[in-house]
């Protein structure tokens, strides 16, 4: 999700004072003034990536009875962090992000010493603990691991879930409402060959990686592919599908789906089954080529000023009860068998929260690929949204 | 102060010395708040902006290399031009648009409403900038959209439905609603200055209506035109979220690149500064060129 440009704010304020002073000022002073403004405006907006306000300094007074977390916006609602409380007497606050990659760049920053627990996605675990970031986890104070299941016992990209836990997990598909669409959708390649009565009918996620991903494993590539000539491929496709493309949205597509200005919108699964709750005319469907695979962790980041709280929340995460509790809440799919067999039959038998295995086994995890691969990814990216 | 305490003062004008310190340490007291505050989060930030553009691919979490001119040269490959033209483009569309709507609407305030109302028409004309941006570009998705607010209200009188969402149109008519309030608010200030018995004198000599205010009221007001329309021209510039949700698949602006490579999948920060460094000479250009051009016109022509 694009975050809020904080150039509007700052910029209303200065105008209104430099306004409110010009008539007090020649014109030539006005000039100058509303130039520093507004190359200050400029400057501080680019910049503020690197001089984020909220620096290291609340980290040394946190005690052992506080707990800082920064995740994503859906994991958490109140009556688990009070729930959490009554338990341990430990406070929570909960920070959140919309990308890895802006929780990556602001704890290796140095933005993030005040937080002792991250929900980092798979990819980027492997990547933070290549570049050790995270605190390799001690078995022994791990209490309930046992009950994941078997594909999470041992992931790929955290081996023996050494330095994180997995908390959710989900898929990324394709939304619609058939009776709009005129039918049912088994896979991309319904889109491709209907692509000209499709025309700015099609919204895809904001993602350089799910998209051609998407596109690559439709292909018959590995999502993964390191390949220059399968991502040209891949590319290729996609340009020819181009002109059914509304726009790129990650979040903002809802409204348009919903009123059937748009047709067909790529989304991750939790994004498509909360609208559905609201909207259950619209299906879920995971191409039968198969998509990405995510699964979101908990982890401790090396700067953690509390670990032992940070433990307590793992546990608390590992918990049978409260995942379960908050599967039923907030609707996303837990590793936790235990927890899975405690949920509701409707909700176990939901086949867009838990897939069958022979629908997964066709899903592929978004791994990090060599810089030059990324930067390929990177440049064809940039020529498809600017073409 | 600890120049006056040093023993080889000469004796002869004591006070002629204080006042020269005095002149020194004035304006040093005065200046030195605002120039901390400027030189830590605004030339140190640019400067670092500066050093990691100078390295080439340089990446968040990997060793660097030596210093060198890739970024730059990266700019200038055929697949980013065609968004640093988008930009511009954007840019261009908003500031006129916003300039067209809002010079009527200042100088309606300024000029033409009961004085005891300005204030508040003002004020009145501020109040969306309360709401955060996100929100009024959401807004504009449910007005613009097909089967949206906007068609159903050309339905009810009978004229074509138009397609503008996605589209860049709907960039444009989004900017332009965002920067109106600053438009309006430094096109007031100027106009509220105009001397209307150079009108009056105008009117006097003959002038038409349209000749007074080409020839009177444009020129005095110019150089109020000229910074409201950069101010336009630059937050336009540098804002992503309008073009991201109204623009539709075809949006990349350089500010958006410029947040994929900070945030993105490549985390190529070195090529990402060179690209903020473009953006922030580019406007410094700008300013330049119109404090020395804009200003005189503005002096030789009122």
């Amino acid at each position: 999700m694009p975050p809020t440009n904080p150039s509007n704010s700052r910029s209303s304020l200065n105008l209104q004072s430099f306004a409110a002073r010009q008539s007090s000022l020649t014109r030539r002073r006005f000039l100058q003034a509303s130039a520093a403004a507004v190359s200050g405006v400029v400057v501080s907006n680019c910049a503020r990536n690197l001089t984020d306000p909220k620096l290291s300094g609340k980290a040394s007074e946190s005690d052992s009875k506080t707990l800082q977390i920064y995740g994503w916006v859906n994991y958490t609602d109140e009556s688990l962090l009070k729930d959490f409380e009554t338990k341990t007497g430990i406070k929570v606050t909960v920070d959140t992000y919309d990308s890895n990659e802006a929780m990556f760049a602001k704890m290796q920053a140095g933005g993030g010493n005040a937080y002792s627990i991250i929900y980092p996605t798979d990819y980027m675990v492997t990547q933070m603990t290549d570049l050790k970031m995270l605190v390799a986890l001690d078995p022994s104070r791990l209490k309930g691991i046992e009950g994941l299941k078997d594909k999470w016992k041992n992931p790929i990209y955290d081996r023996r879930n050494g330095h994180s836990v997995p908390v959710a997990w989900g898929t990324t598909g394709l939304t619609y409402d058939p009776e709009k669409f005129g039918g049912t959708i088994k896979g991309w390649a319904d889109l491709w060959d209907g692509k000209d009565s499709l025309t700015r009918r099609v919204t895809l996620i904001n993602d350089v990686r799910e998209v051609m991903g998407a596109t690559l494993l439709a292909l018959g590539h590995s999502l993964n592919t390191e390949n220059p000539k399968h991502i040209k491929e891949a590319y290729d496709k996609l340009v020819k599908f181009k002109p059914a493309i509304a726009a790129f949205l990650t979040n903002g597509w809802e409204e348009q789906l919903a009123s059937g200005d748009v047709l067909v919108s790529m989304a991750y699964s939790t994004d498509a089954l909360t609208l559905m709750r609201e909207q259950p005319n619209l299906r879920y469907v995971i191409p039968e080529t198969g998509s990405s695979l995510w699964t979101d962790t908990v982890a401790i980041p090396k700067t953690a000023p509390n670990v032992d709280a940070a433990y307590e929340w793992i546990n608390y995460m590992l918990s049978a009860e409260t995942a379960a509790k908050v599967v039923e809440r907030l609707k996303f799919a837990t590793p936790n068998q235990i927890a899975f067999d405690k949920l509701p039959k409707s909700i176990k038998s939901n086949q867009n929260l838990f897939p069958s295995s022979a629908v997964i086994d066709q899903c592929e995890g978004i791994a990090p690929v060599a810089p030059k691969i990324s930067d390929t990814f990177d440049r064809y990216w940039t020529q498809l949204t600017s073409a | 102060m600890a120049t006056s305490t040093q023993p080889p003062v000469p004796l002869a004008k004591p006070s002629g010395l204080r006042r020269r310190v005095s002149k020194l340490i004035e304006p040093l007291i005065l200046l030195a708040p605002p120039g901390l505050w400027l030189l830590l989060l605004l030339v140190a930030p640019t400067l670092l902006i500066l050093e990691l553009s100078l390295i080439p691919g340089f990446r968040l979490g990997q060793s660097a290399g030596g210093y060198g001119l890739g970024n730059y040269l990266q700019i200038f490959q055929a697949v980013y031009l065609p968004v640093i033209w988008r930009s511009l483009l954007f840019a261009f569309g908003a500031t006129f648009s916003s300039l067209i709507l809002g010079f009527p609407v200042a100088y309606w305030i300024a000029v033409m409403a009961p004085a005891r109302w300005r204030n508040l028409l003002l004020v009145a004309f501020v109040l969306p900038l309360w709401t955060s941006s996100l929100l009024r570009a959401y807004a504009w998705i449910a007005i613009l959209r097909p089967s949206g607010v906007l068609n159903f209200l050309l339905g009810a009188i009978g004229l074509p439905s138009q397609d503008l969402l996605n589209r860049p149109p709907a960039v444009f008519i989004g900017m332009a609603y965002s920067f109106l309030p600053y438009m309006v608010l430094i096109l007031y200030a100027s106009l509220e200055k105009l001397d209307k018995r150079l009108l009056e004198a105008a009117a006097d000599l003959g002038a038409t209506p349209q000749q007074t205010f080409w020839k009177v009221t444009v020129p005095q007001t110019m150089p109020g035109i000229a910074a409201a329309c950069l101010l336009v021209f630059i937050s336009s510039l540098g804002d992503f979220v309008v073009p991201e949700l109204l623009g539709g698949a075809a949006s990349m602006t350089v500010s958006r690149l410029i947040y994929n490579q900070f945030l993105g999948a490549t985390l190529n920060w070195g090529f990402g500064s060179s690209l903020s460094m473009i953006l922030i000479l580019g406007v410094s250009v700008a300013i330049a060129l119109l404090i020395k051009y804009g200003d005189r016109d503005g002096a030789t022509l009122t």
